[in-house]
């Protein structure tokens, strides 16, 4: 493809000279048309529905840039809108910040600012700000992004750590670790494939379903995985959390590189997926609501919560009980 | 696979409904089989009288401190790159601390170290890097020994030779069980050293010891129905080896692997790190493969004088943590000065080593329990 008249980023692309104009105009700018700011203001003014506003930032360094089931153009959307959603809010705006390696490909950057813009439109958000940036070969990953989130606070929805109480319900939406088995998958580091699909998707519905029935608390259990949201819960609530490991869903083919590769499927990352604590009065309720949605169809109840100490017991599904632990190190893989 | 949890339940339930009326320590020799017991929990559902010990299973915990440190030396010259399977990268040598102590370090330091997944990998770069000798520092068991024994049946590139590091299970069991104190009643027989080595090898436990054995698969089902046999030995008062495991270990093992190894390999008395020397317990290149020998090669000759050589590191009980002496959670280091990231001894590095394993398993505390004397 030869859309900006050169086939790959060059220094002069960050410029803020011709190059640069012409690769905001034909890249990000065509993809983005009606969602993209004002390109002849530096600042852009926008508002926001009455309410409490909410605001999230982050970073995305995924490698490789595309990956079954998304690249790091859905994730940068879905990473901070669903930051958002399991906050209670709806989400309005995105800021994007893109710091691009000289050498990367333009056709690269094409294909996942469309699907950067696809997603934006799917979940309903404007892209009220940008910045571009090109650093020198070797000094970044091809691709980063960063975007900030704003949002607003829906009507009536209180949520909060000091919400969680003992006998309330513990629900996650779907399979866990896909994403992050498709995504180690994707390194070709290992002579190993699969079929596995990143689940990356918003939880914006999923989110408001559970809200709307009065949920204690909710997380996307994105870096540190399942392990890592439930022990957060337990050093910051006090409370015990007990998971029923017959109960957790995580695919056969999840379980089987995992098992290859000595992963724990449950600190491997989700990026569509929410963790839900709910009165155990309303656990079946919220369960139902979910399995109606798009990407609720696989929820589960996956344990309770208990009285302290503050730690997380899992019920293996052998009849057994063990400790579940956080994310230590980087899962390194088990090479022999 | 759907139904692996209900007869992993059904074994469970079998057990506990046993009249056990007195404690039944049961060792296990394989890390796979120590991982399997933690990851489900298995001893805080068995009845308090069935004690599940984690034995000598760790290849990687027992190799040769002398080995591991001319591994890290020959990685620092020039025109050489060490290959090995990772586990092994992050062993500690007693080397002084201005000094690389592991592969790992030895790697940062300037070293050519480089991890390989199988024997094939070490042939690839081999034929790659015409310029480099490669040395494969093979360290393992005799399921690791027995891929080694294939690649050397092979014409191989000439600039490959191999650090060979590798023992036999069985001997390490025979040494407990020749002891004073061999601290266990009956055994779980590892499943794939048997599948290579073929079941015979185990027949000793029970028919010159009297000790219930049973070898075992890898699943919890698989472990549980394994554990059942060697209760229901104890409980009837009989010894025997059953094999828990027939879809995989057949009578006589695997033929072709075992040819190989014949052909190509001694069998030596071997020095195990922290523990001394047991006899026929390692494994040695034939004297046709003498081009091969990287000891040879490079004219290694070990510093017996050197500070601590062939030790395990200061204050680290990993060697009674291989012998089943204490419980990984009973070292002084454990949890403490000694966790996955800064691994002191090399039960907490290897992910076959009893200490890391419990660790995955969410153990993060030292044991309230007071060791035996061992």
């Amino acid at each position: 493809m030869n859309i900006v008249g050169e086939k790959t980023i060059r220094l002069a692309h960050g410029n803020g000279g011709r190059l640069m104009r012409e690769l905001i105009d034909r890249v990000f700018a065509r993809h983005f048309s009606e969602l993209g700011p004002d390109k002849t203001l530096d600042a852009s003014p926008f508002s926001l529905p009455t309410g409490v506003a909410i605001t999230s930032v982050d970073a995305f360094t995924v490698q490789p840039l595309e990956f079954p089931g998304g690249d790091i153009g859905t994730l940068a959307v879905n990473g901070t809108v669903n930051d958002l959603a399991v906050s209670g809010a709806r989400p309005h705006f995105l800021t994007l910040s893109a710091i691009l390696e000289e050498g990367l490909e333009i056709a690269v950057l094409d294909r996942v600012v469309a699907s950067l813009a696809a997603e934006a439109r799917r979940t309903g958000v404007k892209i009220i700000a940008g910045d571009t940036k090109v650093v020198p070969r070797g000094h970044g990953g091809g691709i980063y992004f960063t975007t900030t989130g704003i949002g607003v606070r829906n009507t009536g929805v209180t949520l909060g750590l000091d919400r969680i109480q003992v006998g309330d319900a513990i629900l996650v939406s779907g399979p866990i670790g896909d994403h992050g088995i498709a995504v180690m998958l994707a390194r070709q580091e290992f002579d190993l494939h699969g079929n596995i699909r990143s689940d990356c998707a918003p939880v914006i519905d999923l989110a408001e379903a559970a809200a709307a029935l009065g949920a204690h608390f909710m997380r996307d259990p994105t870096r540190g995985g399942l392990a890592g949201v439930v022990n957060e819960i337990a050093s910051a609530t006090g409370f015990g959390l007990r998971l029923d490991e017959t109960c957790v869903p995580i695919r056969d083919e999840v379980r089987g590189v995992c098992e290859i590769l000595g992963y724990d499927p449950y600190t491997l990352a989700c990026e569509g997926r929410v963790v839900a604590i709910v009165a155990q009065t309303t656990a079946r309720e919220v369960l139902a609501a979910w399995r109606d949605l798009a990407g609720g169809e696989s929820a589960e109840i996956v344990g309770t919560v208990t009285n302290p100490p503050a730690r997380v017991v899992l019920a293996t599904s052998a009849g057994g009980e063990r400790i579940l632990p956080e994310l230590e190190d980087e899962p390194l893989p088990r090479i022999c | 696979m759907t139904d692996q949890p209900d007869r992993a339940r059904n074994w469970l339930d079998r057990i506990r409904k046993l009249p056990i009326d007195r404690p039944m320590r049961i060792m296990n020799v394989c890390g796979g089989h120590e991982r399997t017991i933690a990851m489900a929990g298995l001893r805080s559902a068995l009845p308090p009288q069935v004690q599940l010990i984690a034995g000598p299973g760790c290849p990687v915990c027992i190799c040769p401190e002398e080995d591991i440190h001319d591994a890290i030396f020959l990685s620092l010259r020039a025109g050489v790159t060490v290959v090995a399977f990772g586990d092994m990268l992050r062993v500690p040598a007693n080397l002084p601390k201005s000094q690389p102590r592991t592969l790992d370090q030895a790697r940062a330091a300037g070293g050519h170290v480089r991890p390989i997944a199988s024997p094939t990998d070490a042939i690839r770069i081999a034929r790659d890097r015409p310029d480099q000798q490669i040395v494969f520092f093979a360290a393992g068991f005799e399921t690791t020994t027995a891929p080694v024994a294939g690649m050397l049946a092979h014409e191989l590139p000439p600039n490959l030779s191999i650090l060979l590091s590798a023992r036999l299970t069985w001997p390490a069991v025979a040494m407990l069980l020749d002891s004073d104190s061999p601290g266990f009643d009956g055994l779980i027989a590892p499943g794939h050293v048997a599948a290579v080595m073929g079941p015979e090898e185990w027949r000793f436990v029970s028919q010159r010891h009297g000790l219930a054995s049973a070898i075992a698969g890898f699943s919890p089902d698989g472990l549980l129905s394994a554990l059942h046999a060697v209760i229901m030995q104890l409980l009837e008062g009989r010894a025997a080896l059953e094999n828990r495991y027939e879809r995989v270990v057949r009578p006589g093992g695997n033929p072709t692997a075992r040819r190989l190894i014949d052909e190509m390999l001694d069998i030596t008395e071997a020095n195990w790190r922290g523990i001394g020397t047991i006899a026929r317990s390692g494994f040695a290149l034939k004297p046709h493969l003498v081009d091969r020998d990287a000891r040879r090669k490079f004219e290694i000759e070990s510093d017996s004088g050197r500070k601590r050589a062939g030790e395990m590191p200061v204050g680290c009980d990993c060697a009674k943590v291989v012998l089943g002496k204490i419980k990984p959670d009973q070292c002084r280091l454990y949890a403490k000065a000694c966790t996955p990231r800064e691994p002191v001894g090399p039960c907490m590095v290897s992910d076959e080593g009893a200490c890391h394993i419990w660790w995955a398993s969410g153990v993060r505390t030292q044991s309230s329990e007071p060791a035996a004397a061992a």
